[in-house]
């Protein structure tokens, strides 16, 4: 049944440039641009169990560093995404570093303060990000080669979603997606363990701000514009919600999350009168019926149809 | 399994591969989309929910009764305005997605849209690559405007380099001033603001002292002391409406009694203005400027509002409608008319570009005329000014300029 699924999901991926526009085209390069978001928040928070709310900034490094090394240095987009994950972690670890010594609440108001921060100095940096008046971006290259539309970029977004997945998957799987894990359960017994907090910690932080950073980078393959209102607390919270509706410790969840609500959210733009109280009551509902999210909730009704 | 999984994702990656190289393959007709015999397609964009819906919802109306009475009227050319509107969000990516639906999926002839400026200027590379003209409805859009491309068109309202120019210029003739108190943002949009105050300034002979501050200030105290001390004719304020209020509290505080002169970004209700400096009190000497031709709801652009009530009369009914910004909908409208009208019986996109680029026409709504140019693609830098002392509005006699060009 998952293969069938997932061989559905290929095949629609695969298809899709060819009978749709450049409109669904773009709206499928954003969702995956988010999907990848939502693995590097999956990391920190549904793995790691740490409150981390400055994810927006993480991915506005990414797009300004993937940005700009192309635009000014003619980089090759694989090696400006990167460059643009690299930045991120490096900046992740350093925050982290100072941040990660506080728990809870505290850790979530400080990774707060650095996003509002990051996006205050976006906002006027601007002989670097252009400041109010955005930055623009030359078209993503390689070998020459220009992503000029949506459709152009859409097989290198795609490919790129797919290897920030698999890495996701073998984090997950590897001893220190364990130890994450055994962190989020307890932290005193993980110490126990043997397994080193601190570093563990400052492992997912950094890990979640690469992946940030990635997304950043797939972001400039089919945008040639950005500006820091796109990247404040509001998106952010647009990514903790995807990631939460699809199911909190899930990777099928994180990037269920991201296309489901991604698509909800797109497709009440065509109902403006009433899209917030639409939007708030999807949100309620799921809170009240599916708490686990998304996925967790549709695994267990097919559980319970399957045995009766 | 393992060997499913492998096969899988052998064949998942060859096919995007070979999807890769299809998708370059691929490419668009050129043929003028958006226009049959009876019928013009031009889609709108505008926020229509959420926090920013006050910048454009209306706004949008206003545009959309203009083609309603254009359509009343024959259309142009005997082709009828169709009007596909998407909601933007006033947000970047969504802006965005709905300029890219409405050309890609709804095939739209030109696009009239934005009422935030940020947002807009994200669509820029894309309406320029598609040649689509793009002609904005009361977003300022400097970002966009300047250096000029064929294909966008807008301030309609005013461009963000004439607002202090403006009032530099109606601080010199009104009240003969040699020294002014100028304070800004410390962002891109003071900086905009600034180039254009001093270009007046400076053909006007008037010395600008100026501070400039964060969006987000909460103590003014220290710039409005600076500002006092260098002992000018009038204070001009530049900034959004909090430092704003601030300032004019503060001003007010420290028995401040020069004029004090606030921008058209400074308020965009004067009752709740009152309300936040404290009172009548703070403002007895205290001038507004605005970009409409005449008060709100004055004789000069009455029939828009009575326009508004006819087509909308459960809207307008509503305590908050019509919205602040309703009326600067008009002159984005009819640019589009005139144009279309001009470019004649077989218009095609770079017709209508031609003819947008030749406008000089007075809307009848905004305090100056709608004029491009070769090199000119913001269309008012005109402003008027409003005595209020917290209850009555006066009009201002005269219509205040910025000299300021672009020198790309």
């Amino acid at each position: 049944m998952r293969i069938i699924a997932l061989l559905g999901a290929l095949a629609l991926l695969v298809a899709l440039p060819f009978f749709t526009t450049g409109y669904v085209v773009y709206l499928a390069n954003l969702l995956l641009t988010f999907t990848v978001l939502c693995l590097g928040m999956h990391i920190v928070i549904g793995e790691a169990g740490q409150f981390s709310l400055a994810h927006a900034a993480f991915y506005g490094i990414g797009i300004y560093v993937a940005g700009i090394s192309g635009t000014h240095f003619g980089t090759p987009f694989p090696v400006s995404m990167l460059l643009g994950g690299v930045a991120a972690a490096l900046v992740g670890l350093v925050i982290g570093t100072v941040a990660l010594r506080m728990r809870d609440i505290y850790l979530a108001l400080a990774t707060f303060a650095f996003g509002e921060a990051m996006q205050w100095v976006f906002l006027n940096w601007n002989a670097v990000t252009g400041g109010p008046n955005g930055l623009r971006i030359a078209p993503a290259q390689l070998f020459g080669l220009e992503l000029v539309t949506d459709k152009h970029a859409y097989p290198f977004v795609v490919i790129s979603a797919f290897i920030m997945l698999g890495l996701t998957i073998l984090i997950s799987r590897a001893r220190i997606g364990r130890s994450f894990r055994a962190l989020r359960e307890s932290e005193v017994a993980a110490q126990a363990m043997g397994i080193p907090v601190q570093r563990a910690k400052l492992a997912a932080f950094g890990l979640s701000a690469f992946f940030a950073g990635v997304a950043g980078g797939m972001f400039t393959l089919f945008s040639t514009y950005i500006h820091p209102d796109s990247l404040g607390f509001s998106t952010t919270i647009l990514v903790l919600t995807m990631v939460v509706v699809g199911g909190l410790g899930s990777i099928g969840g994180a990037v269920g999350g991201a296309i489901v609500f991604g698509l909800i959210s797109e497709l009440l733009r065509q109902a403006p009168s009433w899209q917030e109280i639409a939007y708030g009551t999807i949100l309620v509902l799921f809170m009240m019926y599916a708490p686990k999210g998304l996925f967790a909730f549709l695994s267990d009704r097919m559980g319970r149809l399957r045995h009766g | 399994m393992t060997m499913t999984r492998r096969t899988l994702a052998r064949a998942g990656l060859t096919t995007l591969a070979s999807l890769g190289f299809a998708a370059f393959a691929a490419s668009a007709s050129a043929q003028e989309p958006g226009l049959t015999p009876t019928s013009i397609k031009i889609g709108m964009f505008a926020p229509l929910s959420g926090a920013n819906m006050a910048y454009g919802f209306d706004v949008a109306n206003a545009a959309k009764m203009y083609f309603d009475k254009i359509n009343k009227e024959g259309g142009i050319h005997g082709r009828k305005i169709e009007v596909v509107l998407e909601d933007d969000r006033c947000n970047a990516n969504d802006l965005v997605a709905a300029v890219k639906k409405l050309v890609e999926q709804d095939q739209v002839f030109l696009l009239n849209g934005g009422s935030c400026s940020a947002a807009v200027v994200a669509a820029k590379e894309y309406v320029v690559r598609s040649k689509v003209p793009l002609v904005m409805l009361n977003a300022s859009g400097d970002g966009a405007l300047y250096p000029p491309t064929d294909y966008i068109f807008g301030a309609f309202s005013i461009s963000q380099y004439a607002v202090g120019g403006a009032m530099v210029d109606f601080a010199a003739k009104a009240f003969g001033a040699k020294k002014l108190a100028y304070i800004n943002h410390d962002d891109a949009y003071g900086a905009w603001n600034l180039e254009g105050s001093k270009a007046d300034a400076e053909t006007l002979k008037v010395d600008l002292a100026v501070e400039s501050v964060s969006p987000t200030i909460n103590d003014v105290t220290a710039p409005f002391l600076k500002l006092r001390a260098s002992n000018p004719d009038a204070l001009l304020i530049v900034t959004y409406a909090r430092p704003a209020a601030l300032l004019i509290k503060k001003a007010a505080e420290m028995g401040f009694n020069k004029p004090i002169i606030l921008s058209v970004t400074g308020t965009a209700n004067l009752s709740q203005l009152t309300a936040n400096v404290g009172g009548e009190a703070a403002l007895k000497n205290f001038y507004v400027q605005d970009v409409l031709a005449d008060l709100p709801g004055g004789p000069k652009i009455k029939w828009v509002y009575d326009m508004y009530k006819a087509s909308y009369p459960d809207l307008a009914a509503k305590p908050d409608h019509p919205q602040s910004y309703m009326p600067y909908g008009i002159p984005s409208a009819m640019s589009i008319v005139k144009a279309l009208q001009a470019a004649g019986p077989n218009p095609t996109r770079e017709k209508v570009i031609e003819e947008m680029k030749k406008l000089n026409f007075d809307s009848g709504v905004m305090a100056g005329p709608v004029v491009f140019g070769p090199n000119e693609r913001a269309a008012n830098k005109a402003t008027i000014f409003i005595k209020f002392d917290g209850k009555n509005q006066t009009l201002m006699p005269g219509v205040f300029t910025s000299r300021w060009k672009y020198k790309g």
